[in-house]
């Protein structure tokens, strides 16, 4: 089983930026793109069809059709993503808009567009490892791209079996 | 709706190809082993090999967690060996209290306070301090920081867990690995911390679950060590395997003259709560290291603490809730099959079964050793003791050498195990930092755990004699 991280985001540069920023994480967690809502719950199904877990959302507020938002909310409701920790990457959504993700989707993290490339892979790291320890996850196969002290802690408790 | 509803979501996962063979064997060897006639073997014996039969599928294929095999042993020897056993026929059989007793061991109680100790210092930040202020004389050459790493970390693990041993240091660890060239410098550090956490759980009676199962099974014949006896026992050939190990590892992974920075901050919490901490832990292991002196039993030291610690509220219902139960029970599962293969005189007649006579006593002792090593290298180190220590104790009683030679060497034997991943959980921890090479692992896990096996099935027994400690 390998964590997965999905990056809702409709510009391709922008959507590649977040995939480069991210490369080190590449070779430890699963990382996939979606361009709007559509494309977002196929790639979802096919993380869950894969024996994978979604832990992770980095979505922009402006996508065509179905609201960057309005997706998270989605998500939220449904008892097989409800679990994945919910970022909202962008330059301008509005109030409004941020306190329904953040009332209505329980939005974990907010970042404004442009990121520190550092800042945005400690955030990753620090949601990553949030997802893990709030599912009680086994931290092992995950562990370096986890927060170790954080992650090794949940391991301390399992003692000498 | 920020408050989502958050319902414990338990995914039961699908059994391995393992498990079911666990599942399907376990039982259908349980019912056999009642169904046949067997000869020479009274009605408990029998029911007991039927239970050990068990024991041992759903042990080795972890068909269920291993705790749970444990709980299910004592059940059914409440079931079916006990004076409310649901089948009688039995002669003076002893009671279902006795039974749920071994929950309560004096080692189990013992195990309680180490925990409660081992819980409270990682509470306290008293572990992270000590490695710090430890590691200090040997900041410099990587050589001797992976001497000082390997040192303190055995020293910890004489007292706490191993796994936790492994968790603090490696949090320690991780980022000093960054530091690091890439490659063999980096391997040979994270292979030193779950090298030196294996090896030093066998220091002291709390070090690893093992050393508990082999000091209930002893004491149930009568043949009970003191902590610093045991010690006695153990320490020697921790310290020479250690050295091994830091030799091996250093000359094969670390280059000589490369340097390593070690610089920790120790802050020692100097509040009310954590200086109450310091002395009533530092009050224990003064009176476990005293025994010959003062005469209390370990066990009864060990439930000290438990109580200062509570009740001065330094720790808390939380941290007793959050101690690691599901240690204390296997290993109080494995105590009740020991006592269940000696009281049924499944134990008599186990051993009737091999003239062992005919075998010589090394070759039986490395025989022994190497089953508890390779056991224990593919499951659980507390499992393999469960299983072998009490039939090692019954082999014990037809032997020309002290029971308590056999039990401590098997307990050793497991923790000597580390020759994969899987082998013990710090293994998996240093695994899963990603410099550590499967191949790496394999070759030090057998070297080390290969030289002490050969140590202590050929030399410990005769250090033993000679130094009149048994």
């Amino acid at each position: 089983m390998r964590l997965a991280i999905l990056i809702l985001e409709d510009e391709p540069p922008v959507r590649e930026a977040l995939r480069r920023d991210l490369a080190v994480f590449a070779r430890l967690v699963r990382i996939e793109a979606a361009e709007d809502a559509e494309t977002a719950r196929e790639v979802i199904e096919e993380i869950r069809a894969a024996g994978d877990r979604l832990a992770l959302v980095l979505a922009d507020h402006r996508l065509p059709g179905t609201s960057g938002v309005d997706v998270l909310i989605a998500l939220r409701a449904d008892e097989d993503t409800r679990a994945a920790r919910q970022v909202l990457v962008t330059g301008q959504a509005d109030q409004d808009d941020t306190i329904r993700a953040i009332n209505d989707a329980g939005l974990d993290r907010y970042v404004a567009k442009p990121w520190s490339p550092d800042a945005l892979r400690a955030l990753v790291r620090e949601q990553l490892t949030e997802y893990v320890l709030a599912n009680r996850l086994d931290p092992l196969p995950h562990l370096a791209a986890l927060d170790a002290e954080r992650a090794l802690a949940l391991v301390r408790e399992r003692g000498d079996l | 709706m920020t408050s989502l509803p958050s319902q414990p979501h338990v995914r039961l996962t699908p059994p391995t190809p393992a498990q079911v063979l666990g599942l399907v064997t376990g039982p259908l060897a349980f019912a056999l082993a009642l169904w046949i006639e067997i000869p020479d073997l009274g009605p408990a014996g029998q029911r007991m090999l039927a239970i050990f039969l068990l024991a041992i599928l759903l042990w080795v294929t972890e068909a269920i967690p291993l705790y749970a095999t444990a709980v299910l042993v004592i059940l059914l020897e409440v079931l079916m060996l006990s004076d409310q056993a649901l089948i009688g026929g039995l002669v003076d059989p002893p009671s279902a209290a006795s039974w749920f007793a071994t929950l309560a061991n004096p080692v189990i109680i013992l195990f309680l306070g180490g925990f409660l100790i081992a819980d409270g210092a990682h509470k306290f930040g008293l572990d992270r301090n000590l490695a710090a202020v430890m590691l200090r004389p040997f900041a410099g050459s990587a050589r001797r920081s992976v001497l000082g790493l390997m040192l303190i970390t055995a020293f910890l693990s004489m007292f706490v867990s191993n796994t936790a041993t492994a968790a603090t240091m490696f949090a320690v660890v991780i980022p000093i690995l960054a530091a690091l060239p890439a490659g063999a410098a980096r391997t040979g550090v994270a292979l030193a911390i779950p090298v030196a956490a294996n090896v030093g759980g066998i220091g002291t009676p709390v070090g690893s679950p093992p050393n508990a199962i082999a000091l209930g099974a002893l004491e149930a014949q009568g043949q009970g060590l003191s902590f610093v006896g045991w010690m006695a026992l153990a320490m020697p050939l921790m310290l020479v395997v250690l050295f091994f190990a830091w030799w091996f590892l250093t000359r094969r992974y670390v280059p000589k003259g490369l340097p390593l920075a070690l610089r920790l901050t120790a802050e020692f919490d100097r509040s009310p709560a954590a200086v109450l901490f310091y002395l009533i832990a530092g009050a224990t292991v003064l009176l476990w290291l005293t025994e010959p002196f003062h005469g209390i039993a370990s066990s009864t030291v060990g439930f000290i603490p438990v109580v200062a610690l509570l009740a001065t509220q330094v720790m808390s219902g939380e941290d007793l809730r959050r101690l690691q139960w599901p240690v204390l029970w296997l290993v109080a599962g494995g105590i009740a099959l020991g006592a269940g293969i000696g009281q049924s005189g499944l134990d008599a007649w186990l051993i009737g079964l091999v003239d062992w006579e005919r075998l010589p006593l090394g070759l039986l002792l490395l025989l022994l050793v190497a089953i508890a090593l390779g056991l224990s290298t593919v499951i659980s180190n507390s499992a393999t003791a469960n299983l072998l220590v009490p039939l090692a104790l019954s082999l014990a009683i037809g032997l020309p050498i002290d029971p308590t030679a056999v039990g401590v060497m098997v307990a050793l034997a497991c923790s000597l195990a580390m020759a994969l991943p899987i082998s013990t959980p710090p293994n998996a921890v240093a695994y899963a930092t990603g410099e550590v090479p499967t191949r790496a692992m394999v070759l030090s896990g057998l070297a080390i755990g290969g030289f002490g096996a050969l140590l202590l099935a050929f030399l410990m027994p005769r250090v033993w004699g000679a130094l009149g400690l048994l």
